[in-house]
């Protein structure tokens, strides 16, 4: 990998890394277990590692913004998660801050002069 | 498939123990699952190449335990800045001790030849690495505290608020336009050569190729020596170099390099200049003996004599620069003195 191309993964994983949280929030306010999460990131064009993910929900839990449950599916145990009502709130704020940074990009790009 | 199970043991090693149990069964589920999925998609189970593929896509057993791991690093961005400072105050007080130490006991012991202080200085990195082995332990420490226990050591994260943007250094005058700005390689350039230099001043009497190489051998057959004024040069330069070394690390620990003290390049050329003079203004000008004086036919009165002519031209060169060097040190400083009244 050149300089070049190591700066910008490096970049690029800094930028994905709070909006990866962001999608991860808003996409458990459905209960999903780890690999249907994924899938369900991965069809909204999210691509996620598993080893990124799976620790992701683990952090998300013990900073008390997910519950989770072990149940059997498919003839499998299986740990189920989805945003408790701190997970939603810490969502909203997201949100709010999220739109406002886009607004700000979008109006940066399009108004550079200013 | 055999291939997961031994994959997920492989995990298992690198995971708290604690937590190991729920960890694997959750990892197990969610990698079955993905592995039942790619198998009907393809209407057969992997083959042992493509499991292998899929695992290492996944990433290692090491690298997939560790992101389960509560901390990813050993000193955090809120510590770092104050480990950082430490680190250097440590560095600059151990080398200051250390020094002190060591000069103390080479007094009280009365070994204090070239060989104990090559061995002295040899021992400051060792010095160095454990100063900063204690340091990094003990902030890898607060880092685990501030990490795992916030509430219980709030001083940590409210450290770098604590400030006041009145107690800021006054700006400085910068140097003029096309002036070289002191840079932070220059600063370390010059205390690692330093500090090579010295190491090879000091090794110089006992193993004299260092400076003459083969031709160490044949001065030691020569019918000359040197005479003892060599010897008074000699530890002069070694003062000298371990002073300027002395000042360099302090300069570089404290961020001193960044506004180096403008009169240190004239301290240390009108200190360089006394060696010199000594040297040129010998009396009776000799700088080399025979060894074995009766030896008839040989004449050292040349020799001396070449030494002494080139012992005043270096040092009149010397003199030359420390006027020039003076010359400018006051003119910056009238600019500067300007550049205020501005």
């Amino acid at each position: 990998m050149t300089i070049p191309e190591n700066l910008f993964e490096n970049l690029r994983l800094e930028l994905r890394r709070g909006c990866l949280t962001l999608a991860v929030l808003a996409q458990l306010r459905q209960e999903h277990y780890g690999y249907t999460l994924r899938k369900a990131l991965d069809e909204h064009g999210l691509a996620i590692d598993e080893s990124t993910l799976y620790p992701l929900l683990r952090r998300l839990e013990t900073q008390g913004l997910l519950a989770s449950e072990w149940r059997e599916e498919e003839k499998r145990n299986k740990r189920f998660y989805r945003l408790n009502s701190d997970g939603e709130q810490m969502l909203g704020q997201l949100l709010d801050e999220w739109n406002t940074l886009n607004a700000a990009v979008i109006a940066t790009l399009n108004n550079p002069q200013q | 498939m055999e291939l997961l199970d031994r994959y997920l043991e492989a995990v298992r090693k690198h995971l708290p123990w604690k937590r190991q149990d729920d960890i694997l069964a959750e990892l197990r589920a969610n990698l079955e699952a993905q592995l039942e999925d790619k198998e009907s998609e393809l209407g057969r189970l992997l083959s042992k190449d493509e499991a292998e593929a899929w695992l290492k896509q996944i990433g290692s057993p090491m690298q997939v335990a560790a992101r389960y791991l509560p901390q990813q690093y050993l000193i955090g961005p809120m510590v770092f800045p104050m480990y950082w400072f430490v680190l250097r105050t440590v560095f600059l007080w151990a080398t200051v001790i250390y020094g002190i130490v060591s000069v103390v006991l080479a007094v009280t012991t009365g070994n204090y030849d070239a060989e104990a202080i090559v061995g002295a200085v040899l021992r400051l990195p060792v010095v160095w690495m454990n100063a900063a082995a204690w340091v990094t332990l003990i902030f890898a420490g607060i880092e685990y505290g501030a990490t795992h226990y916030p509430e219980k050591c709030p001083g940590i994260v409210s450290a770098n608020m604590n400030w006041s943007p009145a107690s800021l250094p006054p700006v400085t005058v910068h140097p003029p336009v096309g002036m070289k700005r002191p840079s932070y390689a220059k600063a370390v350039a010059e205390v690692v050569f330093g500090y090579l230099f010295l190491v090879w001043w000091l090794l110089v009497p006992k193993h004299p190729y260092l400076m003459f190489g083969p031709g160490a051998a044949y001065l030691l057959a020569s019918p000359y020596q040197l005479a003892p004024i060599w010897m008074i040069f000699y530890w002069w330069i070694v003062v000298l170099n371990s002073l300027q070394l002395a000042w360099n690390c302090f300069d570089l620990w404290s961020v001193r390099w960044q506004r180096p003290l403008a009169g240190k390049e004239i301290l240390f050329k009108g200190l360089g200049l006394i060696p010199m003079v000594q040297l040129a203004t010998l009396h009776d000008h000799v700088y080399v003996l025979l060894k074995r004086p009766a030896i008839e036919g040989l004449s050292i009165a040349t020799i001396n004599d070449g030494i002494f002519k080139l012992a005043s031209i270096v040092c009149a060169i010397i003199a030359l620069q420390l006027v020039l060097e003076i010359g400018k040190f006051s003119l910056e400083t009238h600019r500067n003195s300007i550049a205020r009244a501005r």
